[in-house]
């Protein structure tokens, strides 16, 4: 094969690998750090951002060289190893261990430890363009784009549909880089450098060597989860680690520890306060949480059935077959999304006890908002009781846990006559229509069941002066928490600033500052690309929240979604290579099918935020990034190469891109929500189509 | 003499130096935790005073001055403070060359809890204690369960208006017979504490510390004046530890230990076991060491569970197990009473004698559902169980 088909193939090679490697780099980082949508964001943003960096450095890099290309190609395929290995290495060197680092620590992160094979992504391509010319060969900037798009969607769907549900993140590296290693490997030889080959052949040897020894992959997971682990499993929905000191389990979910036996005293609150209400219960619903002593504290009521539904199978295989989880005679376990259980059962209830994490990502705060309640309510029996409960200073409320829970009270508020707040270690809301009571004590004391905490310990930290001060801290013209617009989010992405002591502000006008210097530099064309990218993956994030809020399950679908993005780009490039000579009237057919596609998404989330297919989502985004697609090569044709060569165009893209999902992703909708996020998308491809316009 | 080298003298070449600069480059390279020297210590505000002081401000007791720039020199950060600059604890302020604490008389938490909260086992058990707290902290702990108040100023919180006298009416209003200055750090309101400690002595309610015991000589001196009791954490024994988890240092800990004994002050110290970092047995060999060398086996040694909390939530609770073997090292190495907490209903909340290893008090939570303690002697063995009984 001649050395130009080679280099053609391994831009695909690139495609694969990278897009895999992007993926898994999210993956690893949300299980490494807080996993919220920030995390995404910034990771992406980072990506996006440096690949453009890459991109522009190519077209001032003046040595055009196949063995240069062989061996950049080569690092490509072999450093995602380094990569994915340095993230888990350097979090206790550059933090301290155990620890979640604030913003800008986390940012400074993603992006030292992202930069190198990001850069060298950005540059890769229009390098290889570059190199490809030299031969003398026709090869555009367009044809460019569908080649790697090729690579990007087969990447993407085979991590997302079939890699990704049984292999590790290094198995996984080591098999989608092995095509764009074979071919660095084919050039090195078709160039007949022997020697460095020999070099070559050794790296890949230890490369596959070590991403295939389970030791190895272990052996970097042992710093954040020490010696002892147990079991190690990659789950669709997040890396699950079982370890064991002095005999006693944790059990982790991507970073966070969920369990750790012997915890007594959250046993006992999440159960005895609601259950204890009741005077006869049947059905008991439970929402997570089901490890270590839940059921037996459940089972002292002797219910009729015990139905605990939690998302991951694997989680549930893991605490099963280390006797965390023992189910008995009375307990289904139904692995399934619970909002989705929730919202799709017609069994009544007496109870349901949700034990979930703070609502601070989009997936958990769908656990506490209207729609969520107004379903809870239909499927507790008259009288039934709901239970939760949300982290907060026994001691002192601040300013903004205060909003959280008085947003969250008056959410439930709306659809039960009676909740009261209990001010355990964590607040439990306790919300029925019938009576409710916060002597806890005295109605187990009525029913004869015996506690290790309530029993010794309730009277001396909930006091009634503590009960009575927290259920009058409450603001009832606090927002109400919907869907859509997730009020709470923004009250605990504030709390999470607060935390550190920072505010995202000097991060913000910094971006700002050097993206309107960037803006100033661009051509018009440059720009349309820019605002493009912007929308795309402004739409992508738009795409990935909203699937959020009604699924829940982004750790898994995060690469369906962005495989169907990528799935659109080439029909768009190939569609848009075809039709380049149409010139600017192309480009603002594509401009206005955008704007038609985000007033729609607009309407539909003010008007009818319901339930909507899953391919519906995946659709609408292939259509978007097909428009996107289609815009690339005609204005690459409308610029010309001399003006700005493949370089320019695509770091136009990369940047807008990276702007656009840290404008969307981090700051728009979670402070502001999903509307105010589309309008400022409509906005900016308005910008642009009056740009195209006067021309 | 221009000399050529072959490729397979080159490769030998850049092999050997390859090796070098990696033998170099790991001398800077972080080989474990020990070696690290992470430190979290907090920095003085500069510039962030308020512009006039506010009702709850008081003079500070222990500074000095040259006229425009003060020290600060109750605590041993010792916080140099240049005009509007404001200390490490956020409490103090330099306005116009002089110290002035803005915690005074504003307390943002209030409750009344159980001496055993605290936790103190031999102060009076089943009494009840009247808590107050004001913003600030002299130290960074990852852990800390009070960030909101201990890592805020006394501006940015919510807080109601209790000045000493009004804290020493309440608290005899509703019967109560101890005052502890507790969640966040009482040094860093140490004016307010001494105030109120003063006229509650005057009042015959009881004062309890409960404090990472991060106070310089002279302060402490003059509070132990009207101290009762106190609970002081002993994070660690390990200097290292002290910086990186909590930004402070463990040698002034030690010294408050010392003092208190010398004066005769009750206290009972706690440490939060946290994985990792404070759970090798053989630490908690050192520390007992040099507790029964400068203070005696008396003193009480509580072991608590951590959870995770605050920044410090990657990490998991402690094992019990781990509790259980620290705690028994510590009775073997001699100390007389240890304790194991947020474990309710383990044995190790129990109070056994030291010399008949008979139960002493039987604790369910923080209700006594045992008890066999006769004018501060153990029932059977009438030996002197150290701690303050009278009248119980």
């Amino acid at each position: 094969m001649n050395i130009i088909n080679l280099i053609i193939i391994s831009i695909i090679g690139t495609g694969i690998s990278s897009i895999s490697v992007q993926l898994i780099t999210v993956r690893e980082f949300l299980s490494q750090f807080y996993g919220n949508e920030i995390t995404i964001s910034l990771v992406l943003f980072c990506w996006l951002m440096v690949s453009g960096l890459g991109s522009l450095a190519s077209k001032f890099f003046k040595k055009k060289s196949f063995i240069l290309y062989s061996i950049l190609a080569l690092i490509t395929g072999l450093f995602p190893l380094i990569q994915i290995s340095a993230i888990r290495l350097f979090r206790d060197i550059m933090f301290i261990h155990g620890e979640s680092p604030g913003f800008y620590p986390l940012f400074f992160y993603i992006l030292a430890l992202s930069a190198p094979y990001t850069f060298l992504i950005g540059f890769m391509l229009p390098y290889s363009l570059a190199v490809i010319k030299t031969s003398g060969r026709e090869f555009t900037a367009g044809e460019l784009y569908i080649t790697d798009n090729i690579g990007d969607i087969t990447g993407g769907v085979l991590f997302s549909f079939i890699l990704v549900y049984f292999l590790s993140p290094f198995k996984i590296i080591a098999l989608t880089s092995s095509l764009l290693i074979l071919i660095s490997l084919a050039l090195i030889i078709r160039l007949k450098r022997y020697l460095l080959f020999f070099g070559a052949f050794l790296s890949v040897a230890l490369f596959f060597g070590l991403a295939f020894e389970k030791r190895f992959e272990l052996s970097t997971l042992s710093n954040q989860y020490g010696p002892n682990i147990v079991s190690y499993r990659e789950s669709p929905y997040g890396r699950i680690v079982l370890t064991r000191e002095k005999g006693e389990y944790t059990l982790w979910e991507s970073g966070t520890p969920i369990f750790s036996a012997f915890n007594i005293t959250a046993a006992e609150e999440k159960v005895h306060y609601p259950l204890c209400q009741l005077e006869r219960i049947e059905d008991v619903l439970l929402i997570s949480g089901g490890m270590g002593e839940t059921f037996d504290e459940i089972l002292k009521y002797a219910p009729r059935s015990i139905d605990y539904v939690e998302l991951d199978p694997t989680l549930i295989k893991v605490a099963s077959q280390s006797g965390l989880l023992s189910p008995r005679g009375k307990v289904n376990i139904i692995p399934a999304d619970g909002r989705k259980y929730i919202t799709d059962s017609n069994k009544r209830y007496s109870a349901i006890i949700l034990d979930l994490p703070e609502p601070d990502t989009f997936q958990i705060n769908r656990f506490y908002t209207k729609e969520f309640f107004a379903h809870t309510k239909r499927i507790l029996k008259k009288d039934g009781i709901l239970s939760f409960s949300l982290i907060a200073n026994p001691n002192y409320l601040s300013e903004v846990r205060i909003k959280k829970l008085s947003s969250i009270f008056n959410t439930v508020k709306r659809y039960f006559h009676n909740v009261l707040l209990i001010p355990g270690e964590e607040v439990y809301f306790l919300a029925s229509n019938g009576k409710l009571t916060a002597d806890i004590p005295q109605r187990l004391r009525k029913r004869a069941i015996a506690t290790s905490y309530i029993d010794g310990f309730y009277y001396g930290n909930v006091t009634k002066e503590r009960i009575k001060s927290i259920n009058e801290s409450i603001n009832p013209n606090e927002f109400i928490n919907t869907d859509f617009r997730p009020r709470v989010i923004n009250i605990m992405f504030n709390e999470w600033f607060k935390k550190y002591g920072t505010s995202p502000n000097w991060f913000i006008a910094t971006l700002i500052g050097v993206l309107v210097f960037y803006l100033f530099l661009i051509k018009k064309e440059e720009y349309v690309l820019f605002s493009t990218g912007f929308a795309t993956m402004g739409v992508e994030m738009l795409i990935l929240f909203s699937f959020q809020v009604i699924y829940g399950y982004i750790y898994l679908k995060v690469g369906a979604i962005i495989s169907f993005f990528l799935l659109g780009l080439l029909p768009g490039a190939v569609l848009g290579n075809r039709w380049k000579k149409r010139g600017r009237a192309m480009l603002i057919r594509a401009e206005a099918g955008m704007l038609l596609l985000l007033m729609t998404y607009l309407i539909w989330v003010t008007f009818f935020p319901s339930m909507m297919p899953e391919i519906v989502f995946l659709l609408y985004g292939f259509t978007f990034s097909l428009l996107c697609g289609l815009q690339f090569p005609v204005a690459a044709e409308i610029i010309g190469d001399k003006e700005s060569p493949a370089a320019g165009l695509f770091a136009a893209d990369l940047v807008g891109a990276g702007a656009g999902t840290l404008a969307i992703g981090t700051l728009l909708i979670p402070l502001l929500g999903i509307q105010a996020a589309i309008i400022a998308l409509i906005l900016i491809k308005t910008a642009s189509t009056f740009v195209i316009l006067k021309g | 003499m221009k000399r050529s080298i072959s490729r397979k003298e080159f490769l030998k070449e850049m092999g050997v130096l390859s090796l070098l600069i990696a033998t170099e480059g790991h001398c800077f390279w972080p080989k474990n935790k020990a070696e690290e020297k992470a430190d979290i210590r907090g920095h003085v505000f500069k510039n962030d005073a308020p512009k006039s002081l506010w009702k709850w401000s008081i003079e500070g007791f222990y500074y000095t001055t040259n006229g425009t720039d003060v020290q600060c020199m109750v605590c041993p950060n010792r916080c140099y403070l240049t005009p509007g600059d404001r200390s490490v604890c956020r409490s103090k302020v330099n306005i116009g060359g002089k110290l002035y604490s803005l915690a005074y008389g504003n307390p943002c938490a209030v409750h009344i809890d159980p001496i055993e909260k605290k936790p103190l086992s031999h102060f009076y058990p089943a009494t009840e204690v009247f808590s107050i707290a004001t913003t600030g902290c002299n130290f960074r702990c990852l852990n800390c369960q009070n960030w909101e108040i201990s890592q805020r100023k006394p501006e940015e919180v919510q807080h109601s208006e209790l000045f000493p006298a009004d804290v020493v009416r309440i608290a005899k209003e509703k019967n109560i017979p101890s005052i502890a200055y507790t969640y966040s750090e009482p040094i860093s309101y140490y004016e307010y504490m001494h105030d109120t400690a003063r006229l509650a002595r005057a009042e015959g309610i009881k004062n309890v510390l409960v404090s990472n015991g991060y106070i310089n000589k002279r302060p402490l001196e003059d509070l132990t004046r009207y101290l009762d009791a106190a609970n002081v954490n002993l994070k660690s024994f390990d200097d290292d530890i002290y910086r990186g988890l909590n930004g402070g240092r463990l040698q002034p800990v030690l010294n408050t230990f010392k003092l208190l004994h010398e004066k005769g002050i009750w206290f009972e110290m706690t440490t939060l076991v946290v994985p990792g970092y404070v759970d090798e047995p053989e630490m908690t060999k050192r520390m007992c060491g040099w507790i029964l060398k400068e203070l005696g086996p008396n003193y009480p040694l509580h072991f608590l569970r951590f959870f995770p909390r605050y920044k410090l939530n990657r990490l998991p609770a402690t094992p019990v197990k781990t509790l259980e073997l620290l705690r028994d090292v510590a009775l073997k190495e001699g100390i007389h009473y240890s304790y194991i907490g947020n474990v309710p209903g383990h044995d190790g909340y129990n109070t056994y004698c030291h010399n008949c290893h008979k139960i002493l008090i039987r604790r369910r939570g923080y209700n006594i559902a045992e008890f066999n303690i006769n004018d501060g002697r153990c029932k059977f063995c009438k030996t002197r169980i150290p701690g303050r009984w009278e009248g119980l």
